[in-house]
């Protein structure tokens, strides 16, 4: 089985790739974003590709591991095709910006700048030219997939690289794929209109079964209804014969030098999958805790920061188990963290050196994901300074002395009971006991008694 | 027929001595008296008026006017200005009002032009003759029953029967010339990419300039000057900030070189070369000194232009879906247009690309370097227009006798030079222009020329 994609995503620019209309187009009115260069209007010229969409392309493209196409004209190619969405009644392409990349084993082909259309809405006959002219990046791969299921893998993995970047629009659900499947001995499938990743996994699925259990599986072009999750085929008419590709007369070819791919280069963000494989390197930490560090940018810069100052083995684990638990509690993305990496450092060195316990490291980091400060400062507000032993050892007596039936479990060989005996202590304490000490006091008290 | 200069007329505006309402007044008036024999007009600009007004009161009060005060203009009916119709004279655009101006207009409203109204031309620019109108074709001023050549056939009309003072046409190969030398005035194409395309409706994209038609090159160079000059939201363009000929068009013709081909001649009737020769002569005892240059593909550049314009105008007129304006193009366009269309559909197919697109490409590079070398030994090439006199209008000819007319006009488009054109003298009682062609960016020397010229009695 061999599977490929093309994937368009919409970067993320302030004004459009061939004029100056703004790109919020999901936040405006029908037809606001819009001149004569977008709409198509007679006698209307585009401006020269926005600077900024190529920028952002050429690192996406770094970012998959591809060759830039650099001192060489890439001619921004018109496709003819006619849709009530496409206001010229052809699409502004270029031909490929970078070229032979790679992203979880599978290979990247080509990627492209794109013009977005518009929006066409069928059942009420209208059209929609927010969107017309956002720049899109189009990413080609090789049809290296072997499953609708290292298929899913690979766009997710491919949306991760993508949002790392923080090229492409943020909000949810503007990627489009267009798949292409073939299964031993038979012709290759298109399946156009997939939106999303279960989409396309839907989409691939669907069509295993049915190129199985059809006899002479023939070349054509399937539209994915995502309603049904099946495929049917695109009528003729959908389909375009020949795009009839031209260099686009009014615009004058991309040429990207070396020295502005270099620039790129060092100001960009690693790519998660080079970035695991470098901190795992670089931090000696282990592979499924650099696994969750790298899954958002944020994050891991984060990580990186702090283990400039903290054993970096110790601040991995306390990131992904502790720092991950409470943001995913509050929802809180870690672009949103308050703190400073300061605070972050100075909580971590307290809990490293045995100063405060991992449990009331927590509670400082609640609290000071609400209310940022100094950690020791922190530690005082909220009184969880070292209690006195002797009002600790109080506590304990107190709850063995009110939970006879735990006592008497625990006598009897039931270790559980030491653990409620211990949340009861906690309890009484108002979180402030080190429950370590908790658990070495009763065990000490209980055993004396048994004595 | 032509009366006073365009710099006196500005003069006089200027003085007071004519107000601008007054002049403005009269031009209208002429165009519903007298356009009706000549439909060089297809609408008036209602606000002319009060555009004259404004520039009166100016002048009242002492104030600075623009370079064009007062003037009253005529625009092609494929140039986009605000509130009129730029129907390209087709009936796929009949209802198309313009919703912003072109960066012309903007520039000679600037400048305190009046825009007079819309112009008649060939349908989408596809026509030599100015017939294929869908509003019907224009006569020729000048020359009685004959076409007066497109297909800036309206502008080309309206001014050389003083309907208006100046008026914008566009080059794509040969459009503005063309008509100028069959009409008996002044035309320029500027050099492609000096004066911005925004707001001029696509025929070819690669080969489309816009440019002044005027009754003296004076005004030509005025024009030119106004609307030149690099517009940064465009992508292919000089990077040429502003012009000024005036102070540079002294007809002075020491040391300047002039050449000629024999190619001109042979592809040339021997009638119009009398007139030409006629002009050689008289700028070669004016201190030109005349050399003969190699152009020996100059006959290619014919089929080249019109296999790369059909590409480009195919791909131009996908707009035209029947979604936005009302027609689909191929349903309702005249004959020229759909030939062009189709044309320009069956050769940019996948299989035919590298025979026909490609290969015109490649002939284009070649006939560029060739002008450009003959151009590098002289200053300006000389020659006829048209290498035939006008047909009769409504005179039966076939497309590749209409394409003929285009012969020495499509090389300087192919080449993205400059090229003027002034009455050189008369045939038969028609018009005949002389055309000069100079360098990339290099007007000046072809407006001197074009200026001593006008000397020639």
């Amino acid at each position: 089985m061999k599977i490929g994609f093309e994937i368009h995503e919409q970067m993320h620019t302030e004004s459009k790739l061939f004029c100056e209309c703004p790109t919020n187009y999901r936040d405006v009115d029908p037809n606001t974003n819009v001149c004569p260069v977008c709409t198509g209007m007679p006698g209307a010229k585009p401006s020269p590709p926005n600077k900024k969409a190529i920028e952002s392309a050429i690192e996406i493209a770094l970012m998959l591991d591809c060759d830039i196409v650099t001192q060489k004209p890439i001619h921004i190619q018109r496709k003819h095709y006619d849709y009530p969405d496409l206001p010229s009644g052809y699409q502004r392409t270029s031909l490929p910006i970078a070229e032979n990349g790679e992203l979880a084993g599978v290979r990247i082909r080509e990627v492209h700048i794109e013009e977005d259309p518009g929006k066409y809405d069928p059942v009420q006959g209208k059209v929609d030219f927010n969107r017309s002219g956002i720049p899109l990046v189009e990413i080609i791969t090789k049809p290296d997939i072997k499953s609708p299921e290292e298929a899913r893998e690979f766009l997710q993995s491919l949306i991760r690289t993508l949002e790392y970047t923080n090229k492409i629009r943020p909000e949810p659900s503007t990627l489009r794929a267009d798949t292409n499947i073939s299964l031993e001995g038979g012709q290759r499938v298109e399946i156009k209109n997939i939106n999303s990743v279960k989409g396309a996994f839907k989409a691939l699925k669907y069509e295993v079964m049915r190129q199985k259990r059809t006899e002479k599986v023939e070349r054509e072009t399937r539209s994915y209804l995502e309603s049904q999750m099946i495929t049917v085929p695109m009528r003729s008419k959908e389909i375009a014969d020949d795009y009839r590709y031209i260099p686009d007369p009014n615009l004058l070819p991309i040429l990207i030098n070396q020295k502005q791919v270099s620039e790129i280069k060092n100001n960009m963000y690693e790519a998660p999958h080079l970035r695991k494989k470098r901190i795992i390197e670089e931090y000696g930490i282990e592979e499924n805790v650099a696994e969750v560090l790298v899954s958002e940018r944020e994050f891991v810069d984060l990580f990186e920061e702090v283990a400039k100052e903290v054993d970096p083995n110790f601040a991995s684990k306390w990131l992904k188990n502790r720092l991950r638990k409470v943001l995913n509690y509050l929802e809180m993305p870690p672009k949103q963290i308050p703190f400073s990496i300061e605070q972050l450092t100075k909580l971590l060195k307290m809990i490293k050196s045995e100063e405060i316990t991992p449990e009331k490291g927590e509670l400082i980091l609640r609290e000071m994901v609400k209310n940022p400060d100094d950690p020791e400062k922190i530690l005082e507000k909220l009184g969880l300074e070292e209690m006195e032993k002797s009002k600790l050892e109080r506590s304990v007596e107190e709850v063995i002395n009110e939970n006879e039936e735990a006592v008497e479990d625990f006598k009897n060989g039931k270790d559980e009971a030491l653990n409620y005996l211990s949340g009861q202590v906690m309890k009484k304490t108002e979180g402030k006991a080190d429950p370590r000490e908790v658990m070495k006091l009763l065990k000490k008290l209980l055993e004396e008694q048994g004595e | 027929m032509v009366g006073i200069s365009t710099l006196e007329k500005l003069k006089s505006i200027r003085r007071g001595d004519l107000t601008a309402v007054d002049h403005i007044e009269e031009k209208i008036d002429e165009i519903k008296d007298r356009d009706e024999g000549i439909n060089s007009f297809l609408e008036i600009n209602q606000d002319s008026i009060e555009k004259a007004k404004e520039i009166d009161r100016k002048i009242e009060k002492g104030d600075e006017v623009g370079k064009l005060a007062g003037l009253g203009i005529g625009i092609k009916s494929n140039i986009n200005v605000k509130g009129l119709k730029a129907t390209c004279a087709s009936k796929t655009l009949e209802n198309y009002t313009s919703t912003y101006n072109a960066v012309v207009i903007e520039r000679i409203k600037q400048e305190d032009g009046i825009i007079l109204g819309m112009n008649n031309m060939d349908e989408f620019a596809c026509g030599a003759s100015g017939e294929t109108s869908y509003f019907g074709p224009t006569k020729n001023p000048a020359a009685a029953g004959k076409i007066p050549g497109g297909s800036s056939s309206g502008p080309a009309a309206a001014v050389a029967s003083g309907l208006c003072d100046l008026a914008l046409g566009s080059d794509t190969g040969g459009s503005i010339r063309n008509p100028a030398s069959h009409c008996g005035i002044v035309g320029l194409k500027p050099t492609y990419g000096l004066v911005p395309r925004e707001g001029l409706i696509d025929l070819s994209m690669s080969f489309d300039q816009i440019g002044p038609l005027s009754p003296d090159v004076e005004g030509a160079a005025l024009l030119t000057e106004v609307i030149a000059g690099k517009n940064n939201t465009e992508g292919i363009m000089h990077d040429v900030k502003s012009v000024e000929y005036m102070d540079k068009i002294n007809p002075d013709l020491e040391e300047m070189k002039i050449g000629i081909s024999p190619k001109f001649r042979e592809l040339t009737d021997s009638k119009i070369m009398e007139v030409i020769d006629d002009s050689i002569d008289f700028l070669e005892g004016e201190g030109a000194e005349i050399v003969n240059v190699d152009l020996p593909n100059l006959e290619k550049a014919m089929p080249t232009y019109y296999t790369i314009l059909s590409v480009e105008f195919f791909s131009a007129t996908r707009k035209f879906d029947g979604r936005k304006y009302g027609h689909k193009i191929e349903d309702v366009c005249g004959d020229e247009v759909l030939r062009r269309i189709v044309r320009g559909k069956h050769i940019s197919q996948k299989e035919f690309k590298n025979q026909y697109y490609q290969r015109a490409l490649q002939v284009r590079t070649l006939i560029k370097k060739e002008l450009e070398k003959a151009l590098n030994e002289t200053d300006v090439l000389v020659g006829p227009t048209v290498p035939k006199l006008p047909h009769d209008i409504g005179e039966d000819i076939t497309p590749s006798d209409m394409y003929a007319y285009d012969y020495l006009t499509t090389p300087a488009n192919l080449g993205g030079l400059c090229g003027g054109v002034v009455p050189a003298g008369e045939k038969n009682g028609i018009p005949i222009g002389l055309q000069i062609q100079g360098s990339t960016l290099d007007e000046a020397s072809v407006l001197r020329v074009m200026k001593k010229m006008e000397e020639k009695e």
